[in-house]
């Protein structure tokens, strides 16, 4: 006679408070920088120098973007490398609550200009990242798997070990402790940042989950196999030619550079090109966001090529800040959005289906976060692209579009609470 | 003589996989096989299976699919 099979094992997965602690945090930092957005005006957008703008990129990429980025990795690398991280619970308190306090410091010294804070926000975030980044090692260290992803999420991890290394040093010279030539520091530490961090760890992550939950044939292997590598050689060679005033370092440098550019063109090219080979049919939310975001990402790739060429466009002070918001938010805050109406719906049931007695009626994916609600934030979170980029020709629009940008975080944290509410309800039956 | 059941969750979104072959387990007839086809590796189930008792072998084809023979 067969013995019941027992409840999903929860042995491997960390609880579900751990990813979800930072999720519900991630909306917040986005509501934040759209105050203060709307509190700035058209001022925030006169040059990428701005107080206010360096405040609200970090919003967005701290609070944001490794806020999601590093919960979901704590819960998918058990999934995608088999080999869980060690301590969950403790490493997510020393991540999440450093991670929070310091972005909150640091989008505050830089808004303010205070270098006391600035000093502080350094000290935590370095603080929580590091904690973050050993126990990631230890995870990716132990893990017998061996393919494109694990291979991509190590080069990510390289990449935020020196953004963090960089953007100390930054704040040390803002400081005054250090005296090093600001322009190039912040060059190396947005390339790290950007495609670095946060490109590379989109693309690892892609190659295991469109086709799992978009249901699309997977991406050629004789592309992942070299294309994260690639991009991140590129960078490790573009990084001292960005320092070297020569001319062939100089032209090196436009090389390497355009070989990064190249590189996720292609990969956009790819996702959207296995969309439309999709098995299923009826279009879903994420889908909408991960075309959303790489349509952003080849306009990003485009405006960045065409500035190359045309002198005027990179010395325009628009140029910068029209290039950071179709990387960051039409990108990447696309892609993450997307992916969190799989995760979460699909942890709220994982734990559901572990916690309960067998036979217990468990909401299915649908019923965890409606249709109707995700996709009604992601045409708010569509309108806000347009009206934050319209707000460049249009400094008037800055406002309506901070409105917007204030309007779709908060459905998406009322989506995710909704989530976690249902949840709770189901595990205290 | 022990059978072999075939459960293809390919093209399948999750959870249903996993939601699929603890179900098919649990009226697998005693001695007998099930080969499970996937697009990957589904590391959560082997942890499953192993604290269930289940033995499971893995066979990965050049294609990227992989079946994974589970039996008790």
């Amino acid at each position: 006679m067969n013995a019941p099979i027992s409840s999903l094992s929860l042995e491997q997965a960390p609880p579900i408070s751990v990813p979800f602690r930072f999720f519900l945090s991630a909306p917040l930092f986005l509501l934040l920088a759209a105050l203060i957005l709307l509190v700035s005006g058209p001022q925030a957008l006169m040059s990428r120098w701005t107080p206010e703008l360096l405040a609200l990129t970090h919003l967005v990429t701290l609070g944001f973007l490794s806020m999601t980025m590093i919960g979901a990795l704590m819960q998918m690398l058990p999934v995608l490398a088999d080999s869980p991280m060690p301590l969950p619970r403790l490493v997510a308190w020393m991540v999440h609550i450093p991670l929070v306090a310091g972005t909150a410091m640091l989008a505050s010294g830089l808004f303010f200009s205070q270098t006391g804070m600035l000093n502080a926000a350094i000290f935590l975030l370095a603080f929580a990242l590091g904690v973050f980044l050993i126990a990631g090692a230890f995870s990716l260290a132990a893990s017998r798997v061996r393919h494109a992803t694990t291979r991509a999420i190590r080069f990510a991890g390289i990449a935020l070990v020196l953004t963090v290394g960089l953007g100390t040093a930054l704040a040390g010279t803002l400081s005054g402790y250090f005296h090093l030539p600001m322009q190039e520091l912040v060059g190396l530490h947005v390339a790290w940042g950007l495609p670095g961090w946060v490109g590379l760890l989109v693309m690892g992550v892609a190659y295991q989950v469109v086709p799992m939950f978009q249901l699309t044939p997977a991406y050629p292997a004789r592309l992942t196999r070299w294309l994260g590598g690639s991009v991140f050689l590129l960078l490790c060679a573009w990084s001292p030619m960005s320092l070297t005033p020569s001319l062939p370092a100089s032209w090196g440098g436009s090389l390497a550079a355009g070989g990064v550019a190249i590189g996720f063109a292609v990969f956009a090219g790819a996702t959207l090109y296995l969309q439309t080979k999709r098995r299923r049919r009826i279009v879903d939310v994420t889908e909408q966001f991960w075309r959303i975001g790489m349509l952003s990402l080849l306009a990003a790739v485009a405006l960045w090529a065409t500035a190359q060429q045309v002198t005027g466009i990179a010395a325009d002070p628009r140029y910068p800040i029209v290039l950071g918001m179709l990387f960051m938010f039409g990108f990447a805050v696309s892609v993450v959005s997307g992916m969190l109406y799989k995760i979460v719906p699909f942890l709220v049931w994982f734990h559901l289906q572990g916690r309960l007695p067998k036979g217990s009626t468990i909401p299915n994916m649908k019923q965890i976060i409606s249709d109707r609600t995700a996709r009604r934030q992601m045409q708010a979170h569509m309108a806000t692209l347009l009206l934050l980029l319209g707000s460049i020709a249009w400094p008037v629009l800055v406002y309506p579009a901070a409105l917007a940008l204030g309007f779709t975080s908060c459905m998406l944290w009322l989506n995710l609470f909704a989530a976690t509410r249902l949840y709770l309800k189901f595990a205290r039956l | 003589m022990a059978g072999e059941i075939t459960l293809d969750v390919r093209g399948l979104e999750p959870p249903e996989p996993l939601v699929k072959v603890l179900s098919a387990l649990e009226t697998l007839p005693p001695g007998d096989r099930l080969r499970m086809v996937h697009n990957r590796e589904p590391f959560p189930l082997y942890g499953i299976l192993q604290e269930d008792g289940y033995q499971y072998r893995t066979e990965a084809f050049a294609d990227g699919h992989v079946e994974i023979i589970i039996w008790r």
